[in-house]
């Protein structure tokens, strides 16, 4: 096993090959020469069976994965999902920068729901650090992560009823997220990939603007939760497309260390924020919904649910936030002492978790992001064979991927 | 953290442990080599008054020196999370027994460890590359594969393969103007 | 013997006058086949190989049997005309209306990879729509998209297949680079798997930075996508690929 420099493709050293002509030999797709059991098992054909390529571009809109499936006739024997096309060396590039800016590649990992992201890291490296969050910045992290929680969960309804073939539901998502997202802009400047926490707390103190931005849009909240779920949940497509589809049972869900609304839904309470709590969650009420019979409808109901019990953190994050400061005194270059850490979240997909390696220098030695969607999509190859191809795209669905986060 | 478990450990696994149980804030550790993983792990995962069934995390760690496989696991007997260090994976030809047996959910993490440093799990069905192309001939986690970054302190700083190799012979003419006035 | 409209042979005045099912077209009087043929002269466009209209062209219904044997028979140029002559020929109304009509209708090819993704749903979305200005069917076949808005991070995976992509796209086509990572690698600028910039590997009409860019922000983009399809400014046929960086940078 020889360790050198690696280049990203021979050729491209030599300056009279074309990038063209790299690439034009190598768009053609072959069937790979089998290396593994599991590769062997599904590149070989049964009589009539056919492979089918949903290439890394289709219109599910999860983001970019190559999915084979392995047909016979319209229905699934198979499936091997191809990862990798989003891989942007996130845990390499981490090494190389500041603990502080290490948090910066974190965002876009799960871009839906970025504070996720970022928390897990946060507190990993307050670990190390031994750094105490204050008060007022716990409890503005969990009001902005129930918060994206939200967000995230309003756009997987909007996503789960496209990838069904509903074209109003996304649209009706993508208003709430806006109102979420410009409320979430006035205090940390950015829609999407927020780059709000740090270490030691937050980047600033809530505004005004967003305090009146709140205020107004829950009044509206628990209505708009209302209308949007009155449009799907009796919807006689969506609950005859999701319901007994793509069923995980508990046994199924341990084994495939499954986490979050997807093994809530087949009968496990597992929740973090309860299982092991962090933060201020100790100091809240909620529930942890959860449901029995495991299929997609099942995941697609709990997540609704899940909407209101973030409403109601949201709620008593208002009434008790303390006063005081939102950052700790850290320096601008922390050197952690030598150790280990790790820490997770409760993400909306599940645990998102964090193991950090400190040497003693102000770069991280070892940045381990654990991410949901990737551990989750091992169970579409589980979920779907015995079912129609259009129904691939549904069980992805419910179990809420987003690549970003797969593919690091 | 749990001092109940750290005994409880202790006196399950003593002798079979390199070093002792660590613990800080709210996660206890432990390290075992590799012909231990296994047995270790089924035992954690099968005794009533350990019960760690659940898998978190597996991640694969590059020392420098040496390779560690390292699983997060929980369980509802203790408020800690579990750490287990399987340590002393040669560097250049690292192997690890697979937790696939137990878990079906690991095959993925681990063709993930395969993929970034090159450890080879003994018992998974499915030991190939999951992020990077399949003729990718590196392990880019290793930490003797730098990154063509100049503003790091690592050996690969003021290399830029990229744009060294692919010079703008073909960009639009106004880009070639601009280098031909700057000189 | 040229020019529209006059040939010696025919004569309006002769054309049978007799109405009713008998009414052809006009025949020359003393010919019954007609061995030279009427020729209207084009006046809008020449074409980029004349070949293809010559006579004993091979046509589309001959029998060719492979793909390069098309190519070579010079009939998939014949649509070509109008653009390889776009800077000789100084634009007609008709094309003016034509470009108008085209930009005007930009139809996106669903091409969100990452982050960018959610924020062109966003533009595509209730509060910013982006169907003001006809851009909102999102095809998912490259064959009936106008733009490849490329929406996030390209790896070297995923090079391949949106080449192939753009390739598969009709012209006229144009490419809109959105978001950091497109235009130039962004935060990930120094990995190991990603394209610094997706003009390494496409050309590259507007690049609309930002991380991600505000859907007003690519609405802008789009805005000055179309004043390039008015203007007539996206050569794609003559436009280079390879990264605009200059040497030393």
């Amino acid at each position: 096993m020889t360790s050198q420099t690696h280049r990203p493709h021979p050729s491209l050293d030599d300056p009279s090959i074309s990038i063209e002509d790299v690439l034009r030999e190598s768009i053609v797709d072959t069937v790979p020469v089998a290396r593994t059991e599991r590769e062997a098992e599904f590149y070989t054909l049964g009589d009539g069976e056919l492979l089918l390529n949903m290439g890394p571009q289709h219109p599910s809109t999860h983001g970019v994965l190559r999915v084979v499936l392995k047909l016979d006739g319209e229905r699934v024997v198979d499936i091997d999902p191809v990862l990798g096309y989003l891989h942007r060396g996130v845990e390499k590039l981490c090494e190389n920068a500041d603990w502080h800016q290490a948090i910066c590649y974190t965002d876009p990992l799960e871009y839906v729901a970025s504070l996720f992201c970022e928390w897990a890291p946060v507190m990993a490296f307050e670990k190390l650090a031994d750094v105490q969050v204050p008060r007022r910045a716990e409890y503005i992290r969990v009001l902005t992560g129930e918060l994206n929680r939200i967000a995230s969960h309003a756009l997987f309804m909007g996503w789960f009823a496209l990838d069904l073939g509903g074209l109003t539901p996304i649209l009706w998502s993508f208003i709430e997220r806006d109102e979420m997202m410009d409320m979430l802009a006035a205090i940390t400047g950015q829609k999407l990939l927020f780059n709000y926490y740090r270490i030691g707390g937050v980047n600033g103190d809530i505004s005004h603007e967003f305090m009146s931005r709140l205020g107004d849009w829950m009044t509206r909240a628990g209505h708009q939760v209302e209308a949007n779920t009155g449009l799907l949940n009796e919807n006689e497509i969506l609950v005859r497309r999701a319901r007994g589809m793509g069923v995980l049972d508990k046994a199924t869900a341990l084994r495939m260390a499954v986490t979050g609304p997807n093994i809530r839904a087949s009968g496990i309470p597992f929740d973090v924020r309860r299982a092991h709590p962090y933060s201020v969650y100790p100091e809240l009420e909620f529930d942890i919904p959860t449901r029995q019979e495991g299929d997609s409808l099942a995941r697609y109901l709990l997540r609704m649910d899940e909407i209101k019990q973030s409403l109601r953190i949201i709620d008593q994050c208002l009434h008790q936030m303390p006063d005081g400061p939102v950052m700790a005194k850290v320096p601008r270059l922390i050197r952690p002492r030598p150790g280990r850490s790790w820490a997770a979240v409760e993400g909306p997909r599940g645990m998102y978790g964090t193991y950090a390696i400190s040497d003693g220098t102000d770069q991280p030695f070892r940045m381990r992001i654990h991410d949901p969607s990737f551990v989750h999509l091992q169970l579409v190859s589980l979920l779907t064979p015995g079912n129609l191809i259009a129904d691939t795209m549904a069980i992805m669905a419910s179990l809420d991927p987003v690549m970003g986060g797969v593919d690091k | 953290m749990d001092r109940a478990l750290r005994s409880r450990l202790e006196r399950r696994f003593g002798e079979r442990l390199l070093g002792p149980v660590v613990q800080r804030h709210d996660e206890t550790e432990i390290r075992v080599s590799a012909g231990d993983a296994t047995d270790t792990i089924l035992a954690l995962h099968d005794e009533p008054d350990l019960h760690f069934a659940f898998l978190a995390d597996l991640a694969g760690v590059d020392t420098g020196e040496r390779m560690q496989v390292v699983y997060h696991l929980w369980s509802e007997t203790s408020k800690d999370w579990l750490r287990v260090v399987v340590d002393g994976l040669d560097r250049e030809a690292p192997r690890c027994p697979s937790v696939t047996f137990l878990w079906k959910g690991a095959e993925w993490m681990e063709r993930e460890a395969y993929d970034m440093f090159g450890i080879v799990f003994e018992g998974n069905r499915d030991v190939r590359r999951i992020y990077l192309p399949a003729a990718y001939t590196s392990f880019p986690l290793r930490k003797d594969f730098h990154l063509p970054d100049d503003a790091s302190r690592s050996p690969g700083r003021g290399v830029r393969p990229m744009e060294e190799s692919l010079p703008p012979r073909d960009a639009t003419p106004a880009t070639n103007l601009r280098r031909a006035q700057a000189g | 013997m040229t020019g529209p409209g006059h040939h010696p042979a025919v004569d309006p005045a002769a054309a049978a006058s007799v109405p009713g099912e008998d009414a052809a077209l006009p025949v020359p009087a003393g010919t019954t086949d007609v061995d030279v043929p009427i020729v209207v002269a084009n006046q809008l466009w020449t074409p980029a190989s004349p070949a293809a209209y010559a006579p004993g062209a091979k046509g589309i219904n001959e029998d060719i049997e492979h793909l390069r044997d098309l190519e070579a028979s010079g009939i998939l140029q014949r649509d070509n005309g109008r653009w390889a002559a776009a800077l000789e020929v100084v634009p007609t109304t008709a094309d003016y209306i034509l470009d108008l009509i085209r930009a005007n209708s930009l139809w996106p090819l669903l091409s969100g990879l990452a982050c960018c993704a959610i924020e062109m749903m966003s533009t595509a979305t209730s509060r910013n729509d982006m169907d003001r200005w006809g851009m909102f069917p999102f095809r998912a076949s490259p064959r009936q998209a106008d733009v490849l808005i490329v929406a996030g991070t390209l790896t070297t995976k995923m090079a391949e297949p949106l080449v192939r992509l753009w390739e598969e796209m009709p012209e006229p086509k144009w490419c809109l680079a959105m978001g950091d990572c497109t235009c130039s690698g962004g935060r990930y600028k120094r990995s190991y798997s990603t394209v610094q910039g997706i003009d390494r590997v496409l050309p590259v009409d507007v690049y609309v930075p930002g991380c991600p860019p505000r859907p007003e922000g690519l609405i802008y983009g789009m805005m000055k996508l179309q004043k390039i399809v008015v203007d007539r400014r996206g050569h794609w046929p003559e436009r280079r690929t390879g990264p605009t960086v200059p040497a030393g940078v």
